[in-house]
């Protein structure tokens, strides 16, 4: 499975959300995407791409735009 | 982190990762714990060759896996190390055990706020760090059972305990707050708080302060490790299922 397609993945099976919402998806903007889904979100990424995020990053992690930012240092691609 | 057994868990057996266990209650606790057949990743500060003896004896004895991981809890660095060998050694773990601890005696006004720092920094914010990076496993899997060494320091005010005893009651709200975040990933978060314990430390202590203690305990002994320990067993089991968010205390009626 392509990088971003296991990306995607994660959000859509975390916070239960359809593929056209996630280009402009924001923490908050879903109930599911709260601070107990955000973390599972996170679990979920670090499953994926077996990396693990340094609590800044995890901070930082707004939307879905930002986290492809944040996993490029990971040495992720998306 | 290095597996001193051939050994490893297999699915459906259980792990625990435990900090500072060459002795005292952390010694009981693995004593305890391998004794049930669970898993064993031990993190220490320095792992002597007795202690690695011992460990691997026991390890044979009841054919569970043993690993040392190199912890260092004063140092952020070793502890992101050992959060990275824990982690990618794709063990389940069950049960996380937060007890390595220092204690440190002195007067408001005569410790340094250095001093306090460093104590913290053993006490809280090394078992912060350690937690935060391992608790990641548990929301991955959906459970797990976390318990940190509190102490009755930590409620109780004793002259001359002040950075112990704040460094302990850090703890003890750390564990309560731990407990409502993490109850909706099915992990439980407890903390157990012993008196006085036949233990190194309590050498350390003094011969006043032991008999004050004494004094002030129903029982008029100390407890020994192995109590602590089957304490640490209970709340890790699923005996305990509906525990969370307590400090429970082992102190002989205090």
């Amino acid at each position: 499975m392509a990088n971003i397609e296991k990306y995607n993945q994660a959000f859509i099976e975390t916070l239960e959300v359809t593929e056209d919402k996630l280009a402009t998806l924001k923490y908050h903007d879903v109930e599911a995407w709260d601070s107990v889904g955000h973390m599972t979100l996170m679990a979920a990424l670090e499953d994926a791409f077996d990396i693990m995020m340094e609590t800044e990053d995890i901070v930082d992690f707004s939307s879905y735009e930002k986290g492809k930012e944040i996993l490029k240092k990971y040495g992720v691609d998306l | 982190m290095e597996w001193i057994s051939e050994r490893r868990p297999a699915e459906g057996e259980r792990t625990m990762v435990i900090s500072g266990c060459n002795r005292g209650i952390g010694r009981a606790i693995v004593e305890k714990f391998i004794g049930e057949r669970y898993h064993v990743i031990a993190c220490v500060r320095e792992a002597d060759d007795v202690f690695r003896g011992w460990l691997s004896e026991l390890s044979q004895r009841e054919n569970v896996g043993c690993a040392i991981c190199q912890l260092d809890l004063s140092s952020e660095e070793s502890i992101s190390k050992a959060v990275k060998d824990i982690v990618s050694s794709k063990v389940k773990l069950d049960v996380l055990i937060n007890n390595a601890g220092v204690v440190t005696k002195g007067l408001l006004q005569m410790t340094s706020i250095q001093s306090i720092k460093d104590t913290f920094q053993v006490n809280f914010f090394g078992h912060v760090q350690l937690t935060q990076g391992l608790i990641r496993m548990f929301i991955r899997q959906k459970g797990g059972v976390i318990l940190n060494m509190c102490s009755v320091g930590g409620m109780d005010a004793y002259p001359a305990y002040v950075s112990y005893g704040c460094s302990k009651a850090a703890m003890i709200y750390f564990t309560k707050t731990m407990s409502q975040e993490l109850a909706p990933y099915g992990v439980r978060v407890n903390g157990i708080a012993p008196s006085m314990t036949d233990t190194r430390m309590r050498e350390q202590m003094g011969e006043e302060a032991n008999e004050e203690i004494l004094r002030r305990t129903a029982m008029k002994r100390v407890a020994e490790p192995s109590e602590v320990a089957n304490l640490a067993y209970y709340l890790a089991s699923s005996e305990s299922s509906f525990i969370t968010g307590q400090i429970v205390r082992i102190d002989g009626g205090m």
